[in-house]
This record gives structure tokens, C-alpha cells and sequence, in this order.
């Protein structure tokens, strides 16, 4: 019999999260995430629930965002837990906050870059405003302990060389990328409130996830491939195949961005994601081989032949050596429980 | 390394246009069955401004969507079957989710060339439903190559497989051809494609420098069977391609005998490049605009070439039918 989609998502965490009694400190607190049901948020609030189940320490969890219907629906065996409130608010409307929130970790705002390239300037308004509301509203908390602002890897600009990048990197920044500089604003708003307000804030950027809560649709290499491959193929890599990436699973992502919160330096800036590079063409035959070998992949390119290769793969020694944090999931793993969890059935109909 | 180029065939899309989209359901049969013996890839089938916009304002179709696309895919084998979509003619519910159930292989989502953001649902729709998508900008003489890049990189985002920019008024020179393809192929991931009208005679020797420009894409009609002065002659390009060493998978005689049959067949009249239309591609307006051009001048005896002048003056594009019964009663207002 097949297992259910939060079965598998709970065994992620209990994979990712090996001793849950590391954030006993975590116990009776609360924390806000903004832009709470989306893909961090949701995997956040699994790892808080695993937490929660196995240590008893009813850690508060308030989700903060525009579209809390879809949460409840989707997402059932969470959204009626004691420990986890709803709020529905535009984060770039945002006041006050519930004065009993500790902990922050402000991951408002879309990664979609389909988002990004036909609404600019709604991207801009609610990295910047958004931001700034939420760190006006947080310099009010009085037992507020530590933010983590979620930025993003594209801050450091293009990368041209074959090294993993490190957070001093800095790269060629192009002006008319919307959302990378509407980050570089965001972190630039942190650490101008760390300084004047001293708000205890951790910078933490993302690179490339995968695992569920990921929809398929998203404009993604890897969400495309094992799309393609569900839906039989073929698996269609468009653009250079030779393009270099790497994926953390959501289970790990979630733990680390907790470990972070919970032990992390504030003023620091931390890399989140995988070490483990991949070229999309080795992606899309893993993706073959783990989902359906008897699929075709073709690649669809502009060009035969390209200059530079992009690669966007973080240096994470500085988040791993100094939170002692491990990828519990290889990319093959995370691949098939991505599949797995993408054909089975929703929580609903289990 | 022999390089292979991606034929696209509307002779029974864009052909409707030249037929006031008339079109019976057996001569798309007749059509279709020789196309896919020719081995010709992509069989694009539909009303002239594609699906769902049999109306009024553009022209009312003698066969449904249905019955043109069952009868399509009854007939094509080996060839794919395709698609013109603009959304707003097409919604997702109506039309496409009911073409894709027929077997439709390729969907183009099309728009003006500064309007690629109304195709984000209907291109992410054909990706999630598994079939292949392509992002189509019209009326490309009217933006800069810099703004043509920045709207395909929009549809590259929202799906779209490649993208084609249609010289929809047959106004291109092939020195514009060179600099807006090679800026999309510079610009973008996914592969590029044109789509040519023949006013100005260059149908043919626009595409060839599409394809040396990086073009890996091009459309083409029998005989040249298309709105206006018509689109690249199929047959004539294919003969150029095979000759400059390009790979199409269409077998040439048998392309040769398709173009016969669409001759005798399908065709009232042969496209020629007729006087109004080299006025037509020189103002660059729409070559869909044709017919509806030259009933309503010759109803209300005004000169075309004037109709289309004015109608370049304006910048008027497809989807705006309206505006040609406006220019034309200022010119009768003028006369008097």
C-alpha cells in the first residue's frame, strides 16, 4: 500500500533532523515565518510539527501570508495543529505583530522569475516595502531574539568561473535583473536596521531546492524533468545542457535553516544549498534512469556552441563547518522522493 | 556536421487567410495527407488568426475548430499536429483544453510583440499537459530587436520551447532579419524561428538569412498559400535548404507533389505579390488585414494603397479589423 504524502514528508525530517532535541530552546517559543505557505514555509512547519511530535516542545508557529485557503486545504494534517496560526496579511501592508513572537524568518515574496519578468515592479515594492514593514514591525517585539532574512544567491551576480560561491563573492551584477537587486536592496534595509536599530538579524541566501511542496510547474530545470518523466516524456532540457546546478533537499533545507536560526551569528550571511554540482544534462539521465529509463531526453538550444557555462553552486563550508550541518539526502534520494511524492495521491484522498 | 532546420507548415492556418478562412474540411484532408507523406514536421491546421477566433471581427471560419482539427488528425501520421493560439481569441477552457484532447502535438502561443505577458497561462498550460510549446511574437517590424528580446525571454520563462517572431507585414529587409535574430539567439536559451510574408519578395531570402543569422526554425506554405502576398514558398525553400546543405526530414518530390495538390486543390488563386501589397509590406501593416482591405475600399471606392498607408500611419495589428472601416470612411470624408 502506497504511504501517505505526510508520511513520507515526516520520514524526510526525521532523516534530515536526527537529534530534535537540539532546539529545546525552541520550546514554548513562537515563531513567524512570512510568506509562510509557500515552499519554505511548508516544509518549516513539517519540520517544526516532527519536532513538536517527538520532543513535546510545542513550538508556536505563525504563518504569515496573502493566500492562507490554499494552506488549509492543502495542507489539513497542519493547519488545524494547536501550535500554528494562519494570519493573512500582504507583508507590505504590515504593521504590528503579535508581541509574543520570537523568532522571525522573513521568507515573503516569490522565487518565480515568471513573476518577476511580468510584474517588476510589484517584485520590487514587496521585496523593499515588504522587507522594511517587516523590520519596523519587528523593532517593536520586545522578546524578539533573531531574524533570518531570506535573500538569494543571485545577489552575488554571475558567476564566470567554475568555483562554488562563496559569500564574499561578488560577481557581474546587472541592474535589470529585478529580483537580484531587489535583494541587494533587501539585505542592504537589514543591515542598515541591524545597525541603527540593532535588530539581530542573520542574512541566509538560497540556491537551487527540490522536493515537495515544489510545484512542477514552477520554471525550473529540475522541476521540468521529473515533470516530463511522470508525464512519460520526453525530458526536455532547453537551453545548454552543460549548465551547472545543485539541489538541496526540503527536509535539509528546512533543518538547516533552523539550526541557523537557532545558533547562527547574527550579522552573518550564510549560503543555503547544495555543494553537490550537476550539470543538467547528467540531471535529466539521473532523472531518466531513477523515474522512467525508457523515456528520450533532447535538448532544445539557441546555440551550438556557448561561451561560458553558468554555474550557480554555493561554497557551504561556512554554514556546514559552523552549525555542523550534513546533507541527509543525495540527489538521487531527492529525486525519487520528489517523484514518489509527486504520483501519490494528496493528504485528502489518503 | 549537417545542420537541421525545423519546418513549420501553415498552408492550413495562414492559407485560411488567403480564403477569407473558407477552408473546407476536405481539402484540409486532401492537404494534410500529402503534407504527411512529404514528411513535412509540423502541420499547422486552423482559422487564419488561429483558435477560437472565428468571429466577425476577423472572419467568420466555414468549419469549426473541431471539425478542422479532427479532420487533421485523422490525416496526419507522421507529421505533428499544430496549433496558432493568441490568447484572447483562445481560452484555456473553450478551445485549448478541447484541442489538446483531439491530439494536437504543438501549440504556438502568439502575441503582438509587445504583449508576450498574456501568454504565460496558455504556454505553462501546454508544458503541464505535456505537449510542446512554442511562444510566437507577430508584427515584429514594429519593436526594436532590444524589446523583442526582452518579450522573449519573458515566454522562454513562462515555457515556451522556442520562439518564433513572425514578419506578419512582410516588411522585413534581410539586413533586419540578421540583427533581430541574432540578437534572440544571443539572447536566449531556447532555440529561434521566423515565420516570413512575401511582400517585398524576400519570403525565401529572409529565411535562409534567418537560418544564418542561428535561426533553427522557419515556416513555410505551399506555393506560398498565406495571408497577403502570401508566406515563404515551402517547396522553393526547401530546395534552397537542401542545396546549402541543411536537413529538413521533408522529402523534396513529395513535397514538390503536396505543393501541386494545394495548387489544385485548395487554392482559388495562386498568392502573388499584387500592387497593394508591396504598399502593404512597406507600411507594414498585418497581411490578415488583406481582404478586408480590398472589400471595404472597393465598397466605398477609396484607393487601397491610401487604406494602407494610413493603416501603417496608425500601427494598427492584428485584432483591430475595426479600425480599417474608420480609416477607410476618413478617406471618403476626405474625398467629399
Amino acid at each position: 500500500m502506497a504511504i501517505a504524502r505526510n508520511t513520507l514528508v515526516f520520514e524526510d525530517c526525521k532523516k534530515s533532523c536526527k537529534d530534535p532535541y537540539t532546539f529545546s530552546e525552541f520550546k514554548d517559543k513562537t515563531i513567524l515565518i512570512t510568506g509562510g505557505t509557500g515552499f519554505m514555509g511548508r516544509w518549516i512547519a513539517e519540520m517544526i510539527n516532527y519536532i513538536n511530535d517527538i520532543t513535546q516542545s510545542n513550538i508556536h508557529l505563525i504563518l504569515l501570508a496573502r493566500d492562507i485557503e490554499k494552506f488549509q486545504v492543502e495542507m489539513p494534517h497542519l493547519a488545524n495543529k494547536p501550535y500554528l496560526s494562519l494570519v493573512r496579511q500582504d507583508i507590505r501592508n504590515l504593521h504590528d505583530l503579535p508581541k509574543n513572537i520570537n523568532y522571525i524568518i522573513h521568507a515573503a515574496g516569490t522565487p518565480d522569475n515568471r513573476i518577476h519578468v511580468s510584474q517588476p515592479l510589484l517584485t520590487l515594492e514587496t521585496f523593499y516595502k515588504g522587507t522594511q514593514s517587516l523590520l519596523n514591525a519587528a523593532s517593536r517585539l520586545p522578546e524578539l531574539k533573531k531574524i533570518i532574512h531570506i535573500s538569494s544567491h543571485q545577489v552575488y551576480g554571475e558567476n564566470d568561473s567554475d568555483l562554488n560561491i562563496e559569500e564574499t563573492f561578488l560577481g557581474k551584477v546587472n541592474t535589470s535583473n529585478i529580483y537580484g537587486e531587489s535583494k541587494r536592496i533587501s539585505e542592504t534595509l537589514c543591515f542598515a536596521y541591524k545597525n541603527q536599530f540593532k535588530l539581530p538579524i542573520i542574512i541566509i541566501r538560497p540556491f537551487a531546492f527540490v522536493g515537495p511542496y515544489h510545484d512542477l510547474e514552477k520554471p525550473w530545470a529540475i522541476n521540468n524533468f521529473i515533470r516530463d518523466a511522470i508525464l512519460g516524456g520526453p525530458i526536455k532540457i532547453l537551453g545548454n545542457g552543460l549548465t551547472i546546478r545543485s539541489y538541496l533537499y526540503g527536509s535539509d533545507m528546512a533543518q538547516w535553516l533552523l539550526k541557523t536560526l537557532l545558533i547562527g551569528q547574527i550579522g552573518e550571511a550564510y549560503n543555503l544549498g547544495s555543494k553537490e554540482p550537476t550539470s543538467l544534462n547528467d540531471l535529466a539521465k539521473k532523472i531518466q534512469l531513477l523515474v522512467n529509463p525508457s523515456i528520450e531526453i533532447i535538448n532544445k538550444s539557441s546555440k551550438s556552441i556557448y561561451k561560458n557555462i553558468s554555474n550557480l553552486v554555493p561554497n557551504t563550508k561556512k554554514i556546514t563547518d559552523s552549525l555542523s550541518l550534513e546533507e541527509a539526502h543525495t540527489l538521487e534520494e531527492s529525486i525519487k522522493r520528489t517523484t514518489v511524492w509527486n504520483q501519490l495521491k494528496t493528504n485528502n484522498e489518503n | 556536421m549537417i545542420k537541421h532546420i525545423l519546418i513549420s507548415d501553415p498552408t492550413l492556418r495562414d492559407g485560411n487567410h488567403a480564403v477569407a478562412h473558407q477552408l473546407t474540411a476536405n481539402q484540409i484532408a486532401i492537404y494534410a495527407t500529402a503534407a504527411d507523406e512529404a514528411g513535412v514536421p509540423i502541420v499547422e491546421v486552423g482559422h487564419g488568426n488561429g483558435l477560437g477566433a472565428s468571429s466577425m471581427q476577423v472572419g467568420l471560419a466555414l468549419e469549426d475548430d473541431v471539425t478542422m482539427l479532427e479532420t487533421a488528425r485523422k490525416h496526419l501520421s507522421k507529421s505533428k499536429l499544430g496549433i496558432h493560439v493568441i490568447p484572447g481569441f483562445a481560452t484555456i477552457k473553450r478551445d485549448l483544453i478541447r484541442a489538446l484532447d483531439i491530439g494536437v502535438d504543438v501549440v504556438r502561443v502568439a502575441s503582438h510583440c509587445t504583449e508576450a505577458d498574456i501568454t504565460q497561462r496558455h504556454l505553462g498550460f501546454v508544458r503541464e499537459r505535456g505537449k510542446e510549446a512554442y511562444g510566437v511574437l507577430m508584427m515584429s517590424h514594429m519593436a526594436p530587436a532590444s524589446v523583442l528580446v526582452e518579450e522573449a525571454q519573458k515566454m522562454e520563462l513562462y515555457g515556451a520551447e522556442g520562439i518564433i517572431i513572425m514578419d506578419s507585414a512582410g516588411a522585413y529587409l534581410p539586413s533586419d532579419v540578421e540583427e533581430k535574430i541574432t540578437a534572440l539567439v544571443n539572447g536566449l536559451k531556447v532555440p529561434v524561428g521566423f515565420h516570413a510574408h512575401n511582400n517585398l519578395g524576400m519570403a525565401v531570402a529572409n529565411s535562409i538569412t534567418a537560418i544564418q543569422s542561428g535561426a533553427k526554425i522557419l515556416d513555410g506554405t505551399a506555393r506560398g498559400f498565406g495571408a497577403g502576398a502570401g508566406n515563404t514558398q515551402l517547396e522553393v525553400l526547401i530546395a534552397v535548404l537542401e542545396r546549402m546543405g541543411y536537413f529538413t526530414g521533408i522529402d523534396f518530390y513529395k513535397m514538390l507533389d503536396a505543393s501541386d495538390i494545394a495548387e489544385r486543390e485548395i487554392m482559388p488563386v495562386i498568392p502573388v505579390i499584387k500592387s497593394e501589397s508591396i504598399v502593404s509590406g512597406l507600411a507594414g501593416v498585418f497581411s490578415g488585414f488583406s481582404k478586408h482591405v480590398t472589400r471595404i475600399s472597393k465598397e466605398y471606392q477609396v484607393d487601397q494603397r491610401d487604406v494602407y498607408r494610413e493603416l501603417g500611419n496608425r500601427k494598427v495589428v492584428g485584432g483591430q479589423e475595426d479600425i480599417i472601416i474608420e480609416v477607410v470612411m476618413d478617406l471618403v470624408r476626405k474625398k467629399k
